[in-house]
C-alpha cells in the first residue's frame, strides 16, 4: 500500500480525530508533501462539518406517548391504522398555523431573521462548496479590491493584502443576509478563512463585545466547528470565519484592522 | 429470525435498566433514521411504530449483552424494506450500487441563486443531498453519522463490512458532488 492509498484509507478517522499516534503523525507529514490528498482532507472535512448541519427530526410527542403505551402494554397505545386516521385529522389545523406563522415571520422585525453568526458560518460553508469560489485571483489586494469596483453599492476598507502566514487567495461577491458582500478568501496552512465585507445598517449586532481586535470590539462565538469573529467599522460590518483555532483567527482579524 | 451478530456484540454491564426502558431511550435517535429512510413524517412514525412492535414481539431473542442499538437499527432497517417490497417499489434483493437517485426535477437547483433561497440554504440542501442518495447509500451515511462502527453498520445492514467502506466512500462522494452542484 503506497503512502496516498493509506492516507486516503484514514480521512475519515483523520477528519474525526480518531486516529492514534504515530499513525497521526505520518498522516499529517504526508499531507504537508501531497497536494492531492491535502485536498481531500480539505473536501472531507468540509464535508463532515456540512453533514453536521443535517436536520435532526425529533420525536413527535403522541408518537413518544404511543411507544410508552405500547411499551408498558397500556391499552391506550394507539396502533399504526388509529394513527394514520388521526394525521388526517390533524393535517388542517397546523397547516393553518403554520401559515399563520410563516406571515408573522415575514413581518417580523429583524430579530426574526438567522443570527449573523449562523448567516456567517452558512455563507463560509457556501464559499467551502462552491466550484469557483474565487472570481478574482489575487495578485493582492490592490489587484482584488479594485475588482469590486461597480459589482457593489460600497467600497470595501481593507488594507491587509496577505502575508505569508495568511496568504490572500482572491475575492469574490457573496450574499450577506439580504445584501451583496465582499468576500475575501484567507488560507492559514490547511484552513480556509473568508472575510465577508458588507453594509451594517439594519443589521442585529450582538450587543455584547467580548474581544478587542486593533481599535475595534468584536463579538467571537464558536458553532458547528467554526470559529466567527464579528465587528463594525462605521457604517461596514465585518464577518470572519474559519476552523482555525481562535487565537489565529484573531490574529489574522488584527492583521485585517490595521491601518 | 436470529438476531445476534459478531458486530452486535459488546460487553454485558453488570446492571441493564428495563427493556421497555432501553427501546425508549432509542427511540429519538430511530425516528430520525426513520425520517430519512421514509422522507416522510407520517410513513416514519408508522416504520418507528412497527418497529418497536416488532421488537417488543422479537424481546425473546434478543442475547443480552449485545448490542441493543444496533440491533433496533437493524428491525427498523428491515422492517422498512419490508413495507417496501410490499409496497413493491423495491426488488427482493438489495440494492448493492450507491448512485444518486434521479430526482428528475433539479431545475431550481441551477437556476439564479435567490437570496430568498440563501436563507437557511445549507440545512436545507444537505437533507436534500441525503435524500437523493439511494436507500442503501443513504442508510449507510446516517448510520455512520450515528456513531456505528463499520461492522456495527455491516451488522444493521446485513451486508460485509468492506461493502460497508465501499458503499460510504461512495455516498459521500457522491454527497460532496451533490453539495457542488448546489453550491453553483
Amino acid at each position: 500500500m503506497t503512502d496516498c492509498e493509506r492516507t486516503r484509507d484514514q480521512l475519515l478517522d483523520a477528519v474525526r480525530g480518531r486516529l492514534a499516534e504515530p499513525q497521526n503523525a505520518h498522516f499529517t507529514a504526508h499531507l504537508q508533501t501531497c497536494s492531492q490528498c491535502r485536498d481531500l482532507f480539505e473536501r472531507e472535512r468540509a464535508l463532515e462539518h456540512a453533514l453536521e448541519l443535517r436536520p435532526r427530526f425529533a420525536l413527535p410527542a403522541a408518537l413518544r406517548d404511543s411507544l410508552t403505551a405500547s411499551t408498558t402494554g397500556a391499552k391506550d397505545g394507539k396502533s399504526v391504522q388509529r394513527r394514520r386516521i388521526g394525521r388526517w385529522a390533524t393535517l388542517v389545523l397546523p397547516g393553518l398555523a403554520a401559515a399563520l406563522l410563516a406571515m408573522l415571520l415575514v413581518r417580523g422585525p429583524a430579530g426574526a431573521r438567522p443570527s449573523l453568526i449562523d448567516e456567517a458560518i452558512n455563507d463560509h460553508l457556501r464559499v467551502l462548496y462552491a466550484q469557483h469560489p474565487i472570481e478574482i485571483e489575487s495578485g493582492g489586494i490592490h489587484q482584488v479590491k479594485p475588482w469590486f469596483a461597480g459589482k457593489l453599492d460600497f467600497a470595501p476598507v481593507l488594507q491587509f493584502s496577505g502575508d505569508e502566514e495568511f496568504p490572500l487567495e482572491g475575492g469574490a461577491i457573496a450574499l450577506f443576509v439580504d445584501r451583496k458582500a465582499a468576500t475575501f478568501i484567507f488560507k492559514h496552512r490547511l484552513h480556509v478563512a473568508s472575510l465577508f465585507v458588507f453594509r451594517s445598517q439594519d443589521l442585529s449586532f450582538p450587543a455584547r463585545t467580548d474581544q478587542a481586535i486593533g481599535e475595534r470590539s468584536a463579538t467571537s462565538a464558536a458553532a458547528r466547528g467554526y470559529n466567527v469573529l464579528l465587528w463594525q467599522d462605521h457604517d461596514l460590518g465585518y464577518a470572519l470565519v474559519s476552523d482555525m483555532d481562535g487565537k489565529s483567527l484573531a490574529r489574522l482579524a488584527g492583521k485585517l484592522t490595521e491601518r | 429470525m436470529h438476531w445476534y451478530a459478531e458486530g452486535m456484540r459488546r460487553e454485558a454491564p453488570r446492571s441493564e435498566p428495563p427493556f421497555a426502558e432501553q427501546l425508549l431511550a432509542q427511540a429519538d435517535a430511530l425516528y430520525n433514521f426513520a425520517r430519512y429512510l421514509c422522507r416522510d413524517p407520517g410513513e416514519a412514525e408508522d416504520l418507528v411504530q412497527d418497529a418497536f412492535t416488532r421488537a417488543l414481539n422479537a424481546h425473546s431473542s434478543f442475547v443480552v449483552g449485545t448490542n441493543l442499538r444496533a440491533w433496533l437499527f437493524r428491525i427498523l432497517r428491515n422492517t422498512f424494506l419490508d413495507a417496501k417490497r410490499r409496497q413493491r417499489k423495491l426488488p427482493l434483493t438489495g440494492r448493492e450500487d450507491c448512485e444518486l437517485e434521479s430526482s428528475g426535477d433539479t431545475d431550481w437547483l441551477r437556476g439564479d441563486i435567490e437570496i430568498d433561497r440563501l436563507r437557511g440554504f445549507v440545512a436545507r440542501d444537505i437533507e436534500a443531498a441525503l435524500n437523493r442518495l439511494s436507500d442503501d447509500a443513504r442508510s449507510v451515511v446516517l448510520l455512520d453519522l450515528e456513531g456505528f462502527t463499520e461492522t456495527e453498520i455491516a451488522s444493521v445492514m446485513d451486508t460485509a463490512v468492506g461493502t460497508v467502506k465501499s458503499r460510504l466512500a461512495r455516498a459521500r462522494a457522491a454527497l460532496r458532488e451533490t453539495l457542488k452542484e448546489y453550491a453553483k
